[in-house]
């Protein structure tokens, strides 16, 4: 049954019935329990993402991926990262692959990939909350492109650390990176304050709390300031 | 483009707003009797309200919307030109003028400093983007049921809307409307200390392989897939009907999860808010296959559990301790109003919380999302609901979200 299924899968095109594909789901289930099984499972993937198969099959190989890749795929997920047809789906399946390769394979690619792609990578990063790539999206959040400087951002807030923090303080956002700059740093101070330090915590509120910020700001940081004195508003 | 009336006077309402004592809490809506007309209030004093996804449900919610007096309706946005022209008459009827400003893309909207609310009804899909962007924009929030498509999106849509105090509420009017039978009676304390309640709903969504179809001129194909993969158009993949075994996104991966979130929005609402759960998520996912079938049971730390599809077991079906008695609760209700908008809209007035607040809306559809990844990987799960993940569990832990297609980012 599964050598049909991966059959089927090398020739998947849009409008082809998924039923015969089935195989596949029920060996991935068994695979939890069965390592030579999902070894074997992941190299047939890998030989179909490989091959001249349909997109729709190189697509329907990625979200399988996401369930059962190890390091073993980085690289050849890694391979379709700048290329704008596979790019989304090689990341689908990258940002879950709980492994540092994918991390790292992300992160080096910000190098070779650029507009969109680029902010596919760094919303990826930020969604593993990849600490160990604070310092190359810092790096962005001084690109010239505000969709760039706003992606960057907002991954920098789902991190949230003290590092990240003090980079999106130095930003002077335009366009619509305003409002996911400002977003970032009240995600830091929260992640600030939970971690118990309140004075960092308290100088990011502090910044938002007055001046001509919009107002549901202004009530972000005298929340938070609050928040930092023990006080619920 | 509404409320011209206070500036033609010199001034506006975030003028009135602005020179308010009361400062950060108050709510946006002032009283300024002074601009009223008969028994309706001032455009002043109105809410500014717009809608983003205005098909099926969207429509429903704008007419929920549209006729209140204490609403300016001044815009429409969707990706389809039927929807959106259809909505925007009906605003333009309503107010017998064409000053209703239609959009094909969202952040138009979000960008408008003179809107209050929005209501958002799109596909599942966009849902989380939209809201969090919409509370990073000061507007106030009434989003259609199921509000996350995953749990990563849940999280941050509560998050995001505690971080700048907005009003977010979810969109199902039937948790309160729908099951007083059940509810009822467990809060008067009728069927005693509550052991289980049991919800059938389904099925899980599937990979959406449809062929290809010609693309039409009105959508917006690339804005209607947004963070989804990438593919190509067909009528059945955009179709909002409520059907979910494959003629429309609801049946979809990408854009749903199926009748599993579809309608568990409604049953797991109904089912945690009749055993008083609703404020908690569960931390036991136990997977059962036995001889009558796959099912699921989820437990929280108070001993309740929330099953599904428990063989021979009626939907909504509660499990108390016959002869025993608890003492009765008050039960909720809507703050405002005799439905849902009513609700949400006195809730932006005061600032409270609405009946269906983003937290109690996310907390139920967790149970779908929950369910679903225990009956894709068969087995039991822990779950950690402080940090938002199954406890050692690094395989399930993959299912807390999916790759957003470039440039969509949460």
């Amino acid at each position: 049954m599964l050598d049909q299924a991966f059959d089927a899968l090398k020739k998947l095109d849009y409008g082809a019935d998924l039923k015969p594909l089935e195989a596949i789901d029920a060996a991935i289930v068994a695979s939890q329990k069965d390592a030579a099984l999902q070894k074997d499972l992941e190299t047939r993937l890998l030989a179909v993402l490989k091959s001249d198969a349909p997109d729709d099959a190189k697509g329907y190989v990625c979200r399988k991926l996401m369930i059962v890749g190890t390091p073993a795929s980085v690289a050849a997920l890694d391979e379709l990262l700048p290329q704008e047809k596979y790019s989304h789906m090689a990341r689908y399946a990258l940002e879950r692959i709980p492994a540092k390769e994918a991390a790292a394979a992300l992160r080096d690619s910000l190098t070779k990939v650029n507009g969109p792609l680029k902010i596919g990578v760094i919303a990826s990063l930020g969604a593993r909350r990849d600490a160990d790539s604070v310092a190359a999206l810092i790096a962005q959040l001084s690109d010239s492109d505000e969709q760039i400087v706003r992606a960057a951002a907002t991954a920098l807030g789902s991190i949230a650390t003290v590092d990240a923090a003090k980079a999106l303080a130095g930003v002077k956002p335009t366009g619509v990176a305003k409002s996911a700059v400002v977003d970032a740093q009240l995600a830091c101070a929260e992640a600030i304050l939970a971690a118990g330090n309140k004075a960092e915590a308290l100088a990011i509120y502090k910044s938002f709390a007055g001046g001509d910020q919009p107002k549901h700001i202004k009530l972000a940081g005298t929340r938070g300031m609050l928040a930092c004195a023990g006080k619920k508003d | 483009m509404g409320r011209k009336p206070l500036s033609q006077l010199g001034s506006t309402r975030r003028d009135f707003i602005k020179a308010g004592s009361a400062a950060l809490a108050t709510p946006y809506f002032v009283s300024s009797s002074i601009f009223a007309k008969d028994d309706k209030p001032a455009p002043s004093d109105r809410l500014v309200v717009a809608g983003i996804g205005l098909g099926n449900m969207g429509s429903g919610d704008q007419g929920g919307f549209l006729n209140r007096s204490d609403v300016q309706y001044v815009a429409v946005c969707d990706v389809r030109k039927g929807p959106r022209e259809a909505a925007k008459g009906k605003v333009d009827k309503k107010y017998g003028n064409k000053d209703c400003k239609d959009y094909v893309d969202f952040r138009e909207i979000l960008a408008r400093d003179d809107i209050d609310v929005v209501h958002i009804a799109t596909p599942d899909h966009w849902h989380a983007i939209q809201v969090i962007e919409a509370c990073r924009h000061g507007k106030d929030v009434y989003c259609q049921k199921p509000e996350s498509r995953t749990i990563r999106e849940g999280k941050l849509m509560v998050d995001t809307a505690r971080r700048y105090a907005r009003v977010v509420s979810g969109g199902s009017q039937r948790v309160l409307e729908d099951y007083k039978k059940q509810v009822e009676p467990a809060w008067a304390g009728e069927l005693g200390p509550i052991k289980s309640i049991n919800v059938n709903v389904g099925p899980l969504s599937t990979i959406c392989n449809l062929p290809a179809e010609d693309l039409p001129p009105d959508i917006d194909w690339e804005m209607w897939l947004g963070p989804a993969p990438w593919a190509p158009y067909n009528s059945k993949r955009c179709s909002g009907g409520f059907n979910t075994k494959g003629n429309t996104w609801r049946s979809y991966v990408d854009y749903s999860g199926g009748g599993m979130t579809d309608w568990g929005a409604h049953h797991f609402g109904g089912a945690t808010f009749a055993v008083d759960v609703r404020e908690l998520q569960p931390e036991q996912v136990i997977f059962h296959n036995d001889k009558d079938g796959k099912w699921v049971e989820m437990k929280y730390a108070n001993g309740i559990a929330v099953t599904h599809n428990r063989p021979k077991t009626g939907n909504m079906v509660i499990e108390g301790t016959p002869g025993e008695k608890r003492e009765a609760k008050p039960v909720p209700t809507y703050k405002g109003g005799k439905n849902i908008y009513g609700d949400f809209i006195e809730c932006v007035k005061t600032r409270e919380k609405p009946f269906r607040d983003i937290e109690l809306a996310v907390n139920t559809v967790i149970l779908s999302h929950l369910a679903t990844i225990a009956y894709r990987l068969e087995r039991t799960l822990k779950w950690d609901s402080a940090k938002q993940e199954f406890t050692g569990d690094a395989e399930a832990n993959r299912f807390l979200d999916t790759a957003r297609r470039e440039p969509w980012q949460i």
